[in-house]
């Protein structure tokens, strides 16, 4: 009897998530330290819950399905919520305070997220929203994400102290990361770094929250472009080397062919590097085990 | 057999005349070469060259091969430091990926051979992995094409008549000049926005341009290793139409009008201009990291039939070649002469076109002539 009403509980939990009839996600706002190379940088971040993590939380949804999100935040600043390429507003949540928003029903893809003012934005509270992946028509049943930054710490340091940036100033990006981490820590994210086996193929959902271009380059292997928000007539390309612009989201897929150990990392050559040096910031590895 | 490995750079590269050798492949890396700017700077580079050669390139030679080839790529490092090459492109497995964490380095002396299967037609790239930020703005870089022998871009592609490699790079002078003192390499801003390794005036050279016969289209292999990002412009009269990137056809070929190509990308665009078409394909080079146009090429195209004679590529001949206490030149009065470090040697007149070499150091010298033609010599023991 107590297995069949919790049963009844789980089924009636499940019709309402995909309905989408309940708000069923849930992000916070805070601030906190990234300790990157040699430097505790302050950052904001979006986490899935009220435990510190300076990674973001990657958000997803149903294709074609809106859904609901409560934002809290935790700053003592207010925030500007956005996600691009969507249609939906922009909406302020309060210091301290919750909003709840509509996630739209949008097309399978990848598709950025996060906070667009200043602070919000340039100290790191940007994300991913992942629409109807993995998708089963791509016969790929693995999903790996990369959220692609650049970061100036000496500018995220005024930020933080409240100084509003010189935009006539040269941008000095330092610090260059793959779902808030430099090469060699992305090959310790399971979201970062790929593993398959010889034969199958995955899915990498990837978000350009910097402020440069970046231009991701493939070892051994050609990908297909899947999805793409700035460039949607690239779908069905096979690239070894993929641009993924300022603000864009962008899927692509893989078919593990060969086995091996092969790196990613960007082809603008000053970003794999930390600090300065070489090797490091934007690159991971795919690995194919036989 | 140090003097042989000794390496100069000439710019000889040129629009559809990339030096191009697949016999014998065997390249060998070098530190001491150097490219002159159009105002005849000499500049340092680091590179690639053929053995038999006996010098570097900027860029590195072209190599070719065709749909199908099973390749042994022949490298040798006599350099000071450590060098691999990469396959940009070319998918080959991770022994012969030339990255030296996941694959291998070749130190000072050694030598290799990279193994693969070119198994797709196409415009690739080949680059050292060492370093790699640095080994590149030094010049290490050149590009690969596979093609046909039936002429068609791919199985079922359309058919053309040339190809013709632009490789668009730049370099920052200061990075090649104080290579140790470059860091941090996040720091690296290009200065000098080059194709095919020459920039500005240089490609307004003759053999540069870029000549058509109306009618027979010509395959324009568009490759980076820039930091910059490319912005090509393409006028209506040349016809351009995209139908690769990165080795593979795009699913829907498209004509051009404007084309983006950021570091490491390859297209291949087709043109079949106008009769008596005579004009520029216009290359600006943007920052990837604060948007700023940095500088800017521009590729002359022009019909074969409005060629004419014009002061283009006469090679000057110097004899002995080696020498020993003096060479005669066939042409030029006046000339400045580089050593294989980059130093200026000296500026003298020529009488009667000979150069004493008398109290020379031996190796190999460039010759660089009033009206910016170069020639490479050795003075011997």
């Amino acid at each position: 009897m107590k297995k069949f009403i919790h049963s009844l509980v789980v089924l009636f939990y499940w019709s309402l998530c995909g309905t989408g009839v309940w708000a069923q996600q849930e992000v916070w706002i805070q601030k906190g330290i990234w300790e990157v190379g040699a430097e505790n940088v302050p950052v904001i971040r979006l986490t899935p819950d009220t435990i510190w993590s300076d990674q973001n939380k990657v958000f997803s949804l149903t294709e074609e399905t809106g859904d609901f999100l409560t934002v809290h935040n935790l700053d003592s600043l207010d925030h500007t919520w956005f996600i691009e390429s969507s249609g939906a507003d922009d909406v302020v949540i309060p210091a301290g305070g919750s909003a709840e928003l509509e996630l739209p029903a949008l097309a399978m893809g990848c598709y950025r997220l996060g906070l667009s003012d200043l602070s919000g934005y340039r100290l790191g509270g940007s994300s991913m929203l992942q629409v109807g992946l993995p998708d089963i028509a791509f016969d790929s049943t693995a999903l790996y994400h990369w959220n692609l930054s650049d970061w100036s710490t000496a500018e995220m340091m005024s930020i933080a102290a409240g100084e509003i940036p010189d935009e006539e100033a040269p941008y000095v990006p330092t610090q260059f990361t793959i779902n808030e981490r430099t090469y060699p820590a992305t090959v310790e994210d399971p979201n970062a770094l790929v593993q398959l086996n010889l034969g199958d193929s995955c899915l990498i959902a990837i978000a350009n929250h910097g402020l440069m271009d970046h231009v991701l380059h493939f070892h051994g292997f050609h990908v297909s472009i899947v999805s793409s928000t700035h460039h949607p007539e690239r779908v069905g390309w096979s690239k070894d080397t993929v641009p993924v612009r300022k603000g864009e989201g962008l899927t692509v897929q893989l078919v593990a062919n060969q086995p091996g150990t092969y790196p990613v990392h960007d082809h603008n050559l000053i970003a794999v590097t930390n600090a300065g040096f070489y090797p490091g910031g934007m690159l991971t590895q795919i690995i194919v085990a036989p | 057999m140090k003097q042989f490995l000794v390496s100069i750079c000439l710019a000889v590269a040129c629009v559809g005349v990339l030096p191009a050798q697949t016999l014998p492949p065997q390249l060998f890396s070098g530190m001491e070469g150097f490219t002159f700017l159009p105002d005849g700077t000499a500049v340092p580079i680091w590179g690639y060259g053929w053995v038999s050669d006996g010098f570097i390139t900027l860029p590195a030679p072209l190599l070719t091969y065709e749909e199908g080839d099973q390749v042994q790529l022949n490298f040798t490092n006599p350099s000071p430091e450590s060098h691999t090459i990469h396959l940009h492109g070319l998918d080959v497995d991770q022994a012969n990926d030339g990255v030296p964490g996941t694959s291998f380095f070749v130190a000072t002396g050694g030598q290799t051979t990279y193994s693969f299967s070119a198994n797709y037609p196409g415009t690739f790239l080949y680059h050292c992995h060492v370093t790699t930020t640095l080994h590149l703005t030094m010049g290490m870089y050149g590009m690969v094409l596979v093609t046909r022998p039936d002429q068609t871009l791919f199985e079922g592609g359309p058919a053309y008549a040339e190809d013709v490699p632009l490789l668009f790079s730049d370099l920052e002078i200061a990075t090649n000049l104080d290579p140790v003192g470059s860091f941090p390499f996040h720091d690296i801003r290009p200065d000098v926005f080059m194709v095919n390794g020459v920039s500005g005036s240089q490609l307004e050279a003759g053999e540069r341009i870029i000549h058509y016969e109306p009618g027979q289209p010509v395959a324009l292999r568009l490759g980076s290793m820039a930091y910059s990002r490319m912005e090509l412009t393409f006028p209506a009269e040349l016809n351009a139409t995209c139908y690769m990137s990165d080795g593979r056809p795009v699913p829907v070929p498209f004509g051009v009008e404007s084309l983006t190509i950021y570091p490491g990308e390859r297209f291949t665009v087709l043109i079949n201009p106008d009769a008596n078409w005579d004009g520029h394909i216009t290359c600006d080079y943007w920052s990837m990291v604060d948007e700023t146009l940095e500088g800017s090429n521009a590729l002359h195209v022009r019909d074969a039939a409005l060629h004419i004679a014009e002061a283009e590529g006469t090679e000057i001949v110097g004899w002995p070649n080696p020498a020993r206490s003096s060479i005669t030149w066939s042409h030029g009065d006046a000339l400045s002469v580089w050593d294989a470090f980059g130093r200026l040697v000296c500026v003298t007149n020529l009488q009667n076109g000979v150069l004493s070499v008398v109290g020379w150091e031996p190796g190999t010298y460039v010759a660089r002539f009033e009206d910016g033609r170069t020639a490479r010599f050795v003075v011997s023991e």
